[in-house]
This record gives C-alpha cells, structure tokens and sequence, in this order.
C-alpha cells in the first residue's frame, strides 16, 4: 500500500454523488430539529405545565447522550412500536416500508431538536424583555409580538449558535452509514475498500466536509451582516 | 426485527457494559490531556500574534473542527502508518487505541484552544496593565491574574467539552475497540435484545454526563467565588431565573459545534 495523490481527485469525484443525500439528511434534520426546538423552547420559558417538565427530560436525555444511541434506538425501536401498533389497530402500514433514510431523518431531527431548543431558547433570552413590553403596549397580542418582533431579534442573536448547530448536523450525518445510508462516509468506506486505497478516500472525504463547513460558515457571516443591519446604531 | 421486548433485559446488560465504562473513561481521560496539552499549545500563538504559527494553529483548529470526528478517525487510522512509513516508523503493530485516543486528543485540541482563547480575551485586558504596574513579569501576570479568572470562565464551556468528548468515544467502535457503544453491539447481536442493550447503554451515558455537568457545575462556582455578582441584572425576555445569563451564552459560545454527536 503506497501513498497515490491523483487517487484522492479520483475518490473525490466519486464521493461528489453522495453530497446530496448528505445534505438532505441535514437539511431535513435542521427543519424539522428548528420547529420542535421552538415549541421546546416556547414551553421552556413560558413553563407550560405537564409539558414543561417533559420538554426538559427531553432535552437533558438527548444532550447527555450520544447521537448514536439516538439513531439505534429508534432504528430497532421504532419498528417495533409501529408494528405493535399497527397490528393493534390493524392498519396496513408495516415497518418494513420506511426507507432506511426515514429512520436517519426522524433520529437526526430528535436529536437536533433537543439541541435547537437550547439555540433558540439562548436566543429568546437575549432580546431584551423591553421589547415585548412595548409591542403589548401598542396593542399587539403575543403570538403578534413573538413573530414579529421578538422573533426577527431573538434570529440575529441565534444566527452564529444556529450555523454552529447546522455544522453539528453536517458532521453528524456521518452516523447514517451505521442505517446503511449511503452518505459522503459510507460512500468513502465504499470507494475506499474497493480500490484499497483508505487514507486517498478519507481524504476526500475530509476535505468535502472541511469545504461545506467552510461554505457553511461563509454563508452565515453574509447573513449576519444582513440581518443586523438594523442593528448599526447611531442616527442614521 | 429482534426478540421480544424485557424491560429485565435492560438491568442485566447494565454490569455487563459497566465492565467496558473503564476502556470508554480511558479514552476521555487520555484524549483530554492529550487536548489540554495540545490546546494550550495552539493557543498561545494566536494569543501572542506570533507570525507563522498562528497561521498554522488557525488552520489545525479549522480542519479539525471543520471534518466529522468519524472521517478523522479513519483518516488517522489508516492515513497515519502510511505517513509514517516514509519516516520509516513501523506502526503496524500499534494498538488502536493509540490511534483512537490521538484522533480524540487532535480533536478535543482545537476546541480546547478555542475555549482557551476565548476565556484567556474575557479577561479585563485591565488586570494584566495593573499586574505590570505592580511589578509582576509576563510569565508572573499570566499565571497569577489571568489564568485564576480564565479558569472560571471556561468551566462551562471545559464541560461541555467534556460531554462531547464523552459522547464522541461511542464512535471508535468504528475502528473495533471494545468501549460501552461497542460492546452494547456485540451484546445486542448475541442476544438479539437491541432496544434494551440501547436503552441500557444510553443510561450510563446519561448518568455519566450528568455527574460530570454537576461536578463542574460545583468547581464553577468555587472558581468564581471571588467575583462580585455586581452585573446589572438584566431585564431579559422570561429569564429563567435558576440559569445566569453568561452560562448560558458561554455554553453556546466557543464550545462544540451545537451539537456533540
């Protein structure tokens, strides 16, 4: 086994086809994670009884967890409540029909849920309660005052946490190959055993992952530059 | 899929993956020296300005917090002994171990030089002035002044650390060391019994880190204990009282990517 630089473009461009499904896998995980962080973190701090300490157990059990345990547990676990259930109430639909990627998606949103809440929850914190105050003052009702006043601020206050979360998600898709996913890891093992050629395609792999953090984070800073842009100061 | 589900399963798994906590602590404690050393390292260039290495610890600190811990697992793994060979080092014969704790060790390095820096830049750049003025050398104001109050900042952030770092060690069962993860596999496969092993293996980790937030949580606040609690309270939107502000804010900050794996 010898070092072959030109294998690392070859296995570069054979990893190129898996970056899809890599970024479905965050991009779904991300949504679906940002909606239930916020009804996490609406509950949280408004300390909704019943719910309330629901929504922390939740929240303590996936950050003092791996996202590995998360992934097994609802790729054998959830199989055998749906049938359970299925059979109860004598649906049709059986396990056996989610796609091994439904089972990435839905443990990779539980898990980004948990840690969302905690951005969005920093976030809310941050705006000052002033805000709310003057947006009642003015007549508006809560929901009215949440999305449009404290929301647009508690955003610019989260991005740069969010971006990270995001990176989070990017990295840890890389857990699906254990679902048998075929994403920008698996596709590396892949390329990687048949050509033997391990260090070249982890390699490549590597440096698609260092460049869409990197895009990632490009992306975020234009952003943030936008969304504050309320936020200069001065008089004009 | 798997046998019938027996909530007893779960009690009888946990002494058995109990017996592998200690290779799964090993590699925390290990990587985590290995990531102070290395973080520190990295750090003070970009503290100090120095020219060309600063360059160099930016660049390590974005590739290794810029690629999955699972790509650097395998990269080092298989990528190392080549490396090696051309020096002419035979790492054939090293355990994995070695391997596993470096990667972690890298790994935890960049954010721990990260948490370093950022806790070392909160410090009133006042104090370091006031410790000159009072005759104290670099060396004398940076062990005396800045690291005391720097410890107490980055407690928050050392511990999330910490807990990533923990929950981080579940993926070298990639490379077949027998840790919890691992072994909860083997046991799940032999048994048949994968939700209880799971439920069983998420258990200890939660214990785990759940001690680890509460011993730091107690270290914290005797670090801090010569603070004045003079900051202006803040009328914020709902603050939860029982939370201050800055821990919140230092736990998202610098440390892990949001999200630990």
């Amino acid at each position: 086994m010898k070092l072959d630089p030109s294998f690392i473009w070859t296995a570069l461009v054979q990893i190129l086809s898996a970056i899809p499904t890599t970024l479905y896998i965050t991009v779904v995980s991300v949504l679906i994670g940002f909606v239930i962080g916020v009804a996490v973190a609406l509950i949280r701090l408004y300390r909704v009884p019943l719910l309330h300490p629901l929504a922390v157990g939740y929240v303590t059990f996936i950050r003092g967890t791996p996202m590995l345990t998360h992934l097994l547990l609802i790729y054998f676990g959830l199989p055998v409540l749906i049938d359970g259930l299925a059979v109860h109430f004598g649906w049709s639909f059986r396990s056996v029909s989610i796609p091994m990627i439904g089972f990435a998606y839905i443990s990779f949103s539980i898990t980004a849920g948990a840690y969302m809440s905690e951005v969005v929850r920093s976030g809310l914190l941050a705006v000052d309660r002033g805000q709310l105050e003057a947006a009642h003052s003015i007549g508006m009702t809560t929901p009215q005052a949440l999305k449009r006043i404290v929301f647009p601020q508690a955003l610019a206050a989260s991005l740069p946490n969010l971006s990270n979360s995001v990176i989070g998600m990017l990295h840890g898709s890389t857990l699906a190959f254990t679902v048998s996913v075929v994403d920008i890891n698996a596709k590396a093992q892949i390329v990687a055993s048949t050509n033997w050629k391990f260090f070249e395609a982890y390699l490549a792999a590597a440096l698609i992952f260092w460049a869409l953090t990197f895009l990632i984070e490009r992306v975020t800073s234009v952003i943030e530059k936008r969304i504050n842009l309320y936020n200069r100061g001065g008089v004009a | 899929m798997g046998a019938q589900f027996d909530i007893s399963f779960v009690f009888s798994f946990l002494p058995k993956l109990l017996g592998t906590l200690s290779t799964t602590l090993l590699i925390v404690a290990c990587s985590l020296l290995t990531g102070i050393i290395v973080g520190f390292l990295v750090a003070l260039p970009r503290l100090y300005k120095v020219p060309v290495l600063k360059t160099l610890s930016e660049i390590y600190i974005s590739f290794f917090r810029g690629t999955p811990i699972l790509i650097q697992l395998f990269l080092f793994y298989y990528g190392l002994p080549e490396i090696m060979k051309l020096v002419h080092v035979d790492m054939t014969r090293t355990p994995v171990l070695v391997f596993v704790i470096l990667t972690y060790g890298l790994h935890t390095g960049a954010y721990m030089s990260e948490m370093i820096r950022a806790s070392v830049m909160a410090v009133d750049k006042g104090q370091v002035e006031a410790a000159y003025a009072a005759g104290m050398t670099g060396f004398q104001a940076f062990t005396r002044i800045v690291l005391p109050q720097a410890l107490g900042i980055a407690v928050p952030v050392f511990s999330n650390l910490i807990i990533a770092l923990l929950k981080d060690t579940s993926l070298a069962f990639t490379l077949g060391v027998m840790e919890m993860s691992g072994k909860a596999q083997t046991l799940g496969s032999l048994t048949q019994h994968f939700i209880e092993t799971y439920i069983a293996l998420a258990l200890i980790y939660l214990v785990i880190s759940f001690t680890i937030e509460k011993l730091l949580l107690v270290a914290e606040h005797h670090l801090l204990r010569h603070e004045k609690r003079n900051t202006p309270e803040k009328k914020l939107f709902k603050i939860n009282k029982s939370w201050s502000y800055r821990r919140i804010i230092a736990e998202l900050g610098p440390g892990k990517g949001g999200t630990g794996l």
